[in-house]
């Protein structure tokens, strides 16, 4: 396997470490970086954006502690690498990118790879996909100055959202929204992260 | 016999003047260059080991010493005009290998190798010259009263003068306009009349002299048409809000408070911990660093709209609460004034120590903030904090004092260890305490830390401060609320009241925080928005602020006792002995990223004593002295060094509780204390360097310094009320006394030497700079230990050991010199 080096810091969960082995990571990135594409390291896939390191992409994913039957919505498609992977652990993924070229790019690859319940949108992440909530899990793939609000609002109860934080453009930590089954929401910290921003430019 | 070199002494002292002049001043700009690129922490290492040059200089002429003395004509103008070219170009040097950042000296080994390249371009200047004083003074120690008064009058003069043009020249422009001064003394060297009546010249020494003006042009002209920027390290807030899309820079300008940023980008949005009720989109505004730390927003103000400050913990005080009259301290780019205004404050006063920062503000750009310093409402007082509250008179108190906020998102490693906050201590609480109304309240917001450590030392600050007022309750005075990012916590002058606890419950609940000190708190509710991963933390706080405090500062693994004006450190928190619990619970490597700057202190230290050690030692080795007696050279020698500068750097870091800046404090000291000690040195020419004097100088210097540790800070704490003018007069005075005395004892020592051990010269020169350096990095972390009033007292101690060296320091001297 190669990422097996993940299953060393700390990824255990069966099904996680499945769909990570089922998806081609060299796919989702520039010719010029496919030797690099098992490294454990962020790659950059043009627009001023990038692929995360594999194991922030498990990580994410594990902490979600996700169900066959959940409907899940990602903040930024990017390569499209994650939204393939919570393709094969869910019922149904959603997925919004703020930048059409990559969107395209995205939806493109994943056809070809056979991914069919994965929808995607052009949009401004912040503002999520009302149209198809609430969600079972939300996972954002890029750093918000603080938890969106309509992010919040689509998530289930019961939900569980993974998301890094950064006020003020400095440094981030990602951050677990969870919503009880009554509705309360908490947070709480998981790990210091550095992603690229969720601009929201063109909304 | 005394070879009297080649220079008449006028033309020695000038040449003296305008090199050590420039080299304070090289030193003072490379100090603002580092703190833009790195940290001001890091900047003291860099430069303590640069200063090793001047004893450096002192142990090549010990070594080197009577050849020195044999071409001391074309040798010193070769130091002079190395000086001039090495101050031109030290910035572009040091960027030359590479990518060092200190930031990872603890992570990378490959950063240490860097860094060692990037301490010998920096020593370059000071060895140069080092070794132009060292020399001067081992060749013309007849007139050493007037050349070492000569030496410290430049570096007072140089200090203060750099100050001022830091205000007028870019700082990339200095590097140029510093090598002009030893340029000078290069072409003084060459003119002096008494170098003309030295034997005919030798062909080389023209040459000499071409190659000499040649390069000293060459590097001034490349310093000024091409000067060199410092690039902030990759960890500086800067440097992340740089790399949102489109980021741009859209005013930078310098100035002794440093660099002042703004930054534009479409992604930078305030967003101080909002709550995850807040609706819109976090507004994008501009952004202010300042020497690339994240200063504040330019949200200016709306008086239409919801405040952002409200959807934020800082909320608290306004929802238990209508305070009318606000003071913000440390209010930086206005949001807090915003905030109070919005809230329907009637008076604000907003207390801002960055005078640059304010001038931009208030005068030059008042449209980026919405002209919120014009507004009548408003007034700014620009000052520190502790001036402010020291000199304020509010008929009727105020109803609210909003002090600075504690940390930042996800922490800083601990850089600002060392730095003295003297608006956070027990005194400056109290200060702040009394001068609230009936019902008025004191809110500091801090920023999770993990562990956590800064709301703990502000409870533990805050329960002596009510325990000293003689309250029995203390939590009846204390609310909190806890927010996913920060923590407001308030002191209230009186009980607070059920009515008050209901407001901040609901003002909680409404915005998803958890009330975390308040009378009556139910620990279910403690917990339910925000989660801790370890929430022990609530046990700490209970007893800290209901519960036995004293035994949770003294067992806590971190040092959380409140700190005081004499050991203003309230951002230090490692305990020493606790290092080795630590390394077990957070591994080798992360441990020093836990407070930075602290192990960069010590990193520092032991690098200093290990290179002084060693530059003291090697002259040592063979027989390379003539005469014995070394003992005494080196007690004596090393009671100066360090006495001298424990005091000079305790009273850099006391006069910045009464100026308020740094910057000021450091210039004022280094200006005041070596020009004094010019004098001193200068009326030392008049006492029979052979007599009594010697030791009973020592010890009045001695005593003089012991009643400094006594005395200093509660008079400081006098003056600080008073207008500035009274203030400076209050230093220059406060300075002159001991500076006179301590100025006295080096060329009176050396002289000593001259009459029999005049081999030991450049070697004296050498211990004094040594232990110098040594002293001025230890008494940073001394100071942080013990306290300014014990390390003055250890000063003084140090001038003690030079009054018992000094009865036999030089042996049996007959005569003066």
């Amino acid at each position: 396997m190669k990422l097996g080096y993940l299953r060393d810091q700390g990824i255990t969960s069966p099904r996680v470490i499945a769909a990570i082995e089922a998806v081609p990571r060299d796919r989702f990135v520039p010719d010029e970086s496919r030797a690099a594409a098992y490294d454990n390291r962020p790659l950059p896939i043009g627009r001023g954006q990038t692929i995360s390191q594999p194991y922030i992409v498990a990580y994410m994913t594990q902490e979600l502690d996700l169900r066959s039957s959940d409907r899940v919505l990602e903040i930024g498609t990017g390569s499209g690498y994650q939204t393939a992977i919570l393709a094969e652990l869910c019922a149904e993924v959603y997925s919004v990118e703020i930048l059409p070229s990559l969107a395209e790019r995205a939806r493109a690859l994943l056809d070809e790879l056979g991914y069919q319940r994965v929808r995607t949108r052009v949009g401004n992440g912040r503002h999520g996909w009302s149209d198809y909530a609430p969600f079972d899990a939300v996972i954002v793939t890029a750093a918000a100055d603080t938890v969106p609000l309509p992010l919040v609002e689509q998530l289930a109860d019961g939900g569980r959202m993974v998301i890094p934080v950064g006020p003020d453009g400095g440094p981030q930590e990602l951050q677990m929204v969870r919503k009880s089954a009554a509705g309360v929401v908490s947070t709480s910290p998981l790990l210091p992260v550095r992603f690229v921003p969720l601009t929201g430019a063109g909304s | 016999m005394i070879d009297r070199g080649p220079f008449g002494h006028w033309s020695l002292a000038a040449v003296l003047s305008l090199v050590s002049a420039s080299v304070i001043a090289h030193q003072i700009v490379i100090m603002q260059m580092l703190s833009i690129a790195q940290w001001d922490r890091f900047a003291s290492m860099v430069i303590s080991m640069a200063m090793l040059g001047f004893g450096a200089a002192g142990t090549v002429a010990t070594v080197f010493r009577d050849r020195l003395r044999r071409a001391a004509g074309p040798a010193l103008m070769l130091l002079c005009g190395s000086t001039a070219v090495a101050v031109a170009l030290t910035p572009r040097l040091s960027a030359l290998p590479g990518s060092f950042d200190a930031f990872l000296l603890f992570y990378d080994p490959g950063q240490t190798a860097l860094l060692a390249v990037v301490y010998l371009w920096y020593c370059l200047p000071f060895f140069f010259a080092g070794l132009a004083v060292t020399l001067v003074f081992y060749t013309r120690v007849d007139r050493v009263g007037l050349l070492y008064a000569a030496n410290l009058g430049g570096s007072g003069v140089g200090a203060a003068v750099v100050i001022a043009l830091l205000w007028i020249v870019p700082l990339d422009r200095l590097p140029a306009l510093l090598a002009l001064p030893p340029a000078v003394a290069t072409v003084v060297l060459m003119v002096d009349r008494s170098a003309r009546a030295d034997p005919p010249r030798r062909p080389w020494n023209r040459a000499l002299v071409a190659v000499m003006v040649g390069a000293i042009g060459a590097a001034i002209v490349v310093a000024a048409l091409a000067p060199v920027r410092a690039q902030p390290s990759e960890y500086k807030d800067i440097s992340a809000a740089l790399q949102l899309p489109g980021a741009t820079i859209v005013h930078r300008s310098t100035s002794p408070h440093g660099e002042l940023s703004v930054v534009r980008a479409d992604a930078l949005r305030v967003s101080p911990g909002l709550s995850l009720t807040y609706r819109s989109e976090p507004p994008v505004r501009d952004a202010v660093f300042v020497n690339g730390d994240y200063f504040g927003p330019l949200l200016g103000f709306d008086p239409a709209a919801d405040h952002i400050l409200g959807f934020t913990t800082r909320g608290l005080p306004y929802a238990i609460g209508s305070p009318t009259s606000v003071v913000v301290l440390s209010a930086a780019t206005g949001t807090g004034v915003s905030h109070a205004l919005s809230a329907g404050a009637r008076s604000v006063v907003a207390v801002e120590p960055n005078r640059h920062a304010t001038g931009l503000l208030a005068e030059r750009h008042p449209e980026w903030i919405d002209s919120l310093y014009s507004d009548p409402r408003v007034t700014l007082a620009v000052e520190s904090p502790r001036a402010f509250l020291s000199r304020a008179a509010p008929t009727g108190g105020f109803d609210l004092i909003v002090a600075s906020e504690l940390g930042s998102f996800g922490g800083n490693a601990g850089v600002d260890s060392l730095h003295d906050r003297f608006d956070l201590t027990l005194e400056a609480f109290e200060r702040a305490w009394s001068l609230l109304s009936p019902a008025g309240i004191i809110a500091v917001t801090v920023w999770t830390d993990e562990p956590p450590r800064l709301p703990l030392r502000l409870l533990a600050t805050w329960r002596r401060l009510l325990d000293r007022a003689g309250v029995e309750e203390p939590v009846d005075h204390l609310i909190a609320v806890r927010g996913w990012a920060t923590t407001t916590f308030v002191l209230s002058r009186r009980p607070v009241s059920d009515g008050q606890i209901a407001s901040a419950r609901r003002f909680a609940d409404a915005m998803g925080f958890d009330p975390l000190v308040m009378r009556g708190i139910d620990a279910a509710e403690r917990d339910r928005y925000n989660r801790l991963p370890d929430d022990s933390v609530f046990d700490s706080v209970d007893s800290l602020s209901a519960g036995d405090a004293d035994a949770i500062v003294a067992g806590y693994d971190f040092d959380i006792r409140p700190a005081r004006d004499d050991r203003p450190f309230f951002l230090r928190f490692l305990r020493l002995t606790a290092i080795g619990g630590l390394i077990d619970a957070y591994g080798r490597r992360s441990v020093p990223y836990l407070e930075i700057g602290t192990f960069l202190g010590f990193l520092t230290l032991i690098q200093v004593i290990v290179v002084a050690t060693l530059m003291i030692v090697v002259p040592l080795s063979g027989h390379r002295f003539q005469t014995g007696g070394r003992l005494p050279t080196l007690l004596f020698f090393c009671g100066t060094g360090t006495g001298f500068m424990l005091f000079e750097i305790v009273l850099i870091q006391q006069l910045t509780f009464l100026l308020g800046q740094p910057v000021y404090a450091t210039a004022a000291v280094i200006a005041v204390l070596l020009i004094g000690s010019g004098i001193g040195s200068l009326l030392s020419s008049r006492i029979d360097a052979a007599s009594r004097f010697l030791p009973r100088i020592a010890g009045v210097a001695a005593a003089v310094l012991l009643c400094y540790a006594v005395a200093l800070m509660p008079l400081l704490r006098f003056l600080i009320a008073f207008p500035v003018a009274t203030k400076i007069v209050a230093v220059v005075i406060l300075l002159l006394v001991p500076a006179v005395v301590l100025g006295m004892l080096f060329p009176l020592g050396l002289r000593r030497l001259a009459a029999g051990r005049t081999d030991h010269i450049p070697w004296a020169c050498a211990i004094d700079s040594l232990l110098s350096v040594t002293a001025a990095v230890a008494a940073g972390l001394l100071a942080v230990e013990l306290g300014f009033a014990m390390v003055t007292a250890v000063a003084a101690a140090a001038y003690g050991v030079s009054a018992a060296a000094a009865t036999r320091l030089g042996g049996a001297a007959k005569a003066g010199v």
